[in-house]
């Protein structure tokens, strides 16, 4: 009975069901917030969108150890990708998101090129001058992105041809749901895969992966590429919910926002990415709601704590307490 | 030719306050491994003190000015014993998330007592009489500033040659173990250096306030611009942020000078350029 | 379709709330959203304290109805945060009147909101002209470049200025700025000797002051966002010695009343175009202003709190009128006049934004020792010119 193939085998299935998993609870979560909060959907839209980006940002600074201030620029590229495609070629969705998809990878392959070669300090600077270059010039190409006003007047066609984008913001809530699902699985799927696995090896030591024989190089520009891509997406939906691309889609407070959100949930960990996220957009709301001049006390302090008392980030949170139950006795 | 004596004019007093902002942040970058965000807040701070002290309470400008200096040399050294030292500890993503955190409050705090707008530092109508060069007329302040960026230059180099100190820095910026073990009290080093820093941050922000105006939220406006004349400079080398200062400063003003529509594109284009084929900056070491 | 599905939600709203809330059935909700946090935080302070002293002044009620203002923070140019904010404000909590709005993105990016709610959007700030297309829900009580850009080049032109440079900051309001100035002064026998654009993050101008100074101008017009830039550009303009060059100054916003005193005696002398001064000549004015010293000591009257108290008035007007019908209320708003602090107002019938005067303004020290724009011209009821339906 107790032989050691059936276990194997329950194991595998569990493997199998492992990137289901996160899913699962996605879906949930995302449905009690429906019923929950009907009237905050155009919030939790925004908060499922950052989702899609932090994940997109975990891929390379959780999984590769590639720490960026530039993430915005895949977003950026994206949102303009998507919105110029909807005004001027097709108005659905879908297609906006495959053109941010491909903006975002471009843009990422381009760079990636040069600034994967840097380490450190230098790699954050470059990431942060590229994302200054595309910023200004979306600000200087005012015929094509409309400046400073912003790219305005997107609009989607209905989703699949059936549901029009609602008032209250039911449909975008939805889709962006099931497109956080899909990027999920994948990553999950691509975390676990020999390639996530190569990754990892390179977060921990790049000069030992390359002794067995590993491509470090090459391995980087292409998670670098598909977290591009996926940063696109976000920055797609971004564009097509809200109708309008700003040159603020570049701006470096939203790749500093991306960073800071990781770390506050966990890096290297898909779950710290949602939670990091979630716990942060939260707070920020509820406290710019109740003293919109003074917030900016609670973040700091949020930031210290959770730095002081769990330098893992918030999904080191049930560990740690586990931690502390058991020294008790 | 006058056009580019003045481009080098305008462009060495930008460098000279960038340089004084900087190099406290390329010293604790590159002593203490530490990548400090809340940096320029000591800059604030030290304009924020200014303008209470001068504008509020009434106190000459060059007084409130030095006292500015020694209140943020304080406040900088209760910081690093009570929380810095504690993030030298962490890896690269924890001081990150650390510093923003002190930044934020830095901030927070500002705007909570004295608003979001700018900060008159209340400084002597002569500072701004125009000085006659010859082939360009300059501000006094900007004559000061450029000389006040000299002078901290040499007395940081000979600070650092001529001084045990400096030795016990240099050895510790080449490496801390090594340095430990011989018996150099790093922890009081570091100590030191951090509060010369940010002393420093603080006088380059009370000087450079004609032009980069203080209020509330200047370290977050300016924090890019910090960094880069670090990565520039080379971590941890003083001449290094010196040159980049220089350069950067006058790269940018003849960019804005010569190509206004497209010179920010090819200053980070320029920064994107140096940075990739000689990513340890200026004249930092190969890491 | 949309809309049923609306409707549905608010009855299903209805059905959820207790008691408490059917007590307060005639209060009317209005949604300001605007920038409390970052580096632009002053605009939303400058808001709230001017819809502070309306209300003071006016009480809370109008025709019977509470009205209540509700704080929305969008923490600077943010489109995708605007439109979020709109949404939860008309669908949970049900206002009537949206209201605000800083910057031009935050502005558009509700347009399509509007429309579906059928609610006024009564905008504070938000200059660029082809914002009230987007929308015919958009009211507008600041002002638009084209509006104080040609009359400041009427005004120059006529004060003796022959060659001009301009100089604005590289982003759309600038080049509007820019196009409307030279176009204006152009027709006035003027030339444009050259037009500069410099980057917006700029705060060193020393290097423009020296290009200013070699094109042989003897006058500079300029335009830049208020708060750093302005600062450092009047102060460069000073410092580079083109005053003692004899190279007029004409400007709009550049000596606002908040940085005013930062610039000090820099300032005294500079001549400006703009559609409000805090120190505008009129009972009503000087009631404004002190009403504001008192709620909030420290503050200063500035176009920001002259566009939301009006604003506010605005709302309050178009409340008497209809209630909280959106269509009847626009339609009520249009041709609509008024006494402002600022001056007489009117609500273009056509650009649903305001006409008003332009003063050309200049520094000095009043008798309080305090710096003040005085007005020293008057344009009267110009309209938004760069409007083209």
């Amino acid at each position: 009975m107790t032989n050691a193939t059936d276990q194997v085998s329950i194991r595998r299935k569990m493997g199998r069901l492992a990137p289901v998993l996160p899913a699962l609870i996605v879906s949930v979560a995302a449905a009690i917030a429906f019923i929950l909060f009907p009237y905050d959907l155009a919030f939790l839209t925004r908060i499922v969108i950052m989702m899609i980006f932090v994940l997109s940002f975990d891929l390379i600074l959780g999984y590769a150890g590639i720490a960026t201030l530039g993430h915005a620029a895949m977003y950026g590229c994206g949102a303009y990708a998507a919105g110029l495609v909807s005004l001027h070629l097709a108005s659905d969705p879908l297609i906006g998101l495959l053109a941010g998809a491909v903006a975002g990878a471009l843009i990422a392959w381009i760079s990636g090129c040069v600034l994967l070669r840097a380490q450190g300090v230098a790699l954050l600077m470059i990431s942060i001058a590229v994302t200054m270059v595309l910023q200004e010039t979306a600000s200087q190409a005012r015929w094509l992105t409309g400046g400073a006003d912003g790219l305005a007047g997107i609009t989607v066609s209905p989703l699949l041809g059936m549901f029009e984008f609602d008032f209250v913001g039911q449909v975008a809530f939805v889709y962006s749901v099931c497109i956080l699902i899909a990027v999920l699985i994948f990553c999950c799927i691509l975390a676990s895969s020999p390639f996530g696995l190569a990754l990892r090896g390179i977060e921990g030591s790049a000069s030992r992966m390359r002794a067995i024989g590993t491509p470090v190089y090459r391995r980087k520009v292409t998670v670098y590429v598909i977290a591009g891509a996926i940063a696109g997406i976000a920055g797609a939906l971004a564009a097509q919910v809200t109708g309008l691309v700003g040159i603020e889609v570049f701006n470096f407070s939203l790749s500093a926002d991306v960073m800071v959100m990781l770390i506050v949930g966990g890096a290297g960990r898909l779950y710290g990415a949602l939670v990091g996220t979630l716990v942060f957009m939260v707070v920020h709301h509820i406290a710019a709601g109740i003293d919109p001049f003074n917030w900016l006390f609670v973040i700091g302090f949020m930031l210290l704590i959770i730095v002081f008392a769990l330098p893992k980030g918030l999904i080191s949170l049930p560990d740690r307490l586990v931690a502390l139950l058991r020294r008790k006795p | 030719m006058s056009i580019i004596f003045s481009i080098v004019v305008d462009g060495v007093a930008y460098g000279m306050i960038l340089f004084m902002i900087s190099v406290g942040l390329s010293i604790t970058m590159g002593l203490m491994r530490i990548i400090n965000l809340a940096h320029g807040g000591f800059a604030l701070l030290g304009g924020a003190a200014v303008h209470v002290l001068s504008v509020r309470l009434g106190v000459p400008f060059w007084i409130a000015s030095f006292t500015a200096v020694i209140i943020v040399i304080v406040l900088a050294l209760v910081l690093e014993r009570l929380l810095y030292r504690h993030i030298y500890g962490f890896g690269e993503l924890g001081q990150v998330l650390a510093t923003i955190g002190i930044v934020f409050l830095m901030i927070a705090t500002v705007n909570l007592f004295l608003g979001s707008t700018i900060l008159s530092l209340g400084a002597p109508q002569s500072l701004t009489a125009a000085v006659d060069l010859g082939f360009k007329t300059l501000p006094l302040h900007r004559v000061i500033v450029i000389l006040a960026g000299f002078i901290i230059m040499a007395s940081l180099w000979l600070l650092m040659e001529k001084t045990r100190f400096g030795i016990y820095l240099r050895a510790a910026v080449d490496n801390k173990v090594a340095a430990a073990s011989l018996g150099i009290n790093t922890p009081r080093v570091f100590l030191a250096a951090f509060a010369i820093g940010a002393g420093l941050a603080a006088f380059g922000g009370i000087l450079g306030a004609e032009l980069l105006p203080i209020e509330a939220y200047y370290p977050l406006r300016y924090m890019v611009l910090f960094l880069i004349v670090v990565s520039v400079g080379g971590l941890g080398s003083i001449p290094g942020s010196f040159a980049a200062s220089l350069g950067l400063g006058i790269l940018d003003t003849a960019g804005r000078y010569l190509l206004p529509g497209t010179g920010t594109i090819f200053f980070f284009l320029a920064i994107t350029a140096l940075l990739a084929l000689r990513p340890q900056g200026l004249m930092g070491k190969a890491q | 379709m949309k809309f049923k599905k609306f409707a549905l939600c608010a009855v299903v709203t209805a059905a959820f709330s207790t008691a408490s809330t059917m007590a307060l059935a005639e209060t009317i909700k209005v949604g300001v959203i605007a920038t409390f946090s970052g580096p632009n935080a002053i605009w939303g302070k400058q808001f709230r304290e001017a819809i502070d002293v309306y209300v003071a002044q006016h009480g809370d009620e109008v025709a019977g109805n509470k009205v209540e203002f509700i704080y929305k923070d969008v923490g600077g140019p943010n489109a995708d945060a605007s439109k979020a904010a709109a949404q939860e404000l008309l669908v949970r909590e049900g206002v009537k009147y949206l209201a605000g709005f800083d910057f031009t993105p935050n502005a558009i990016a509700v347009a399509p909101l509007t429309k579906q709610a059928k609610v006024p959007a009564v905008i504070f700030n938000a200059g660029t002209s082809a914002i009230n297309k987007q929308s015919e829900f958009f009211l507008r009580t600041s002002f638009t470049l084209s509006q104080l850009a040609q009359p400041a080049a009427q005004w120059a032109a006529k004060s003796g200025a022959k060659k001009v440079v301009t100089a604005v900051s590289d982003y759309n309001p600038g080049i509007d700025a820019e196009a409307a100035f030279s176009s204006s002064f152009e027709k006035n026998g003027g030339a444009i000797v050259e037009k500069i654009r410099m980057p917006l993050q700029t705060t060193d101008f020393a290097p423009f002051m020296q290009r200013i100074k070699a094109s042989g101008a003897d006058a500079v017009f300029a335009f830049l966002p208020v708060g750093p830039a302005t600062f450092a550009f009047t102060k460069a303009y000073n410092e580079n010695g083109l005053k003692a060059a004899g190279i007029s100054f004409y400007g709009t916003g550049e000596t606002d009343e908040t940085t005013l005193d930062a610039l000090g005696d820099q300032a005294i002398g500079l001549v400006t175009a703009y559609h409000y001064s805090a120190a505008h000549d009129s009972e009503l004015n000087r009631s404004f202003v002190a009403k504001l010293k008192e709620l909030h000591p420290g503050s200063h009257a500035n176009m920001a709190s002259v566009g939301a108290y009006d604003g506010v008035d605005l709302i309050y007007k178009m409340i008497k009128v209809a209630g909280t019908d959106g269509q009847k209320a626009v339609e009520a708003a249009k041709g609509l006049e008024w006494e402002s602090p600022r001056g007489p107002v009117k609500i273009d019938p056509v650009s649903r934004h305001v006409i008003q005067n332009v003063y050309i303004r200049q520094v000095e020290r009043a008798a309080d020792g305090t710096l003040i724009n005085k007005e020293i011209a008057t344009i009267p009821n110009v309209p938004d010119l760069g409007f083209n339906p």
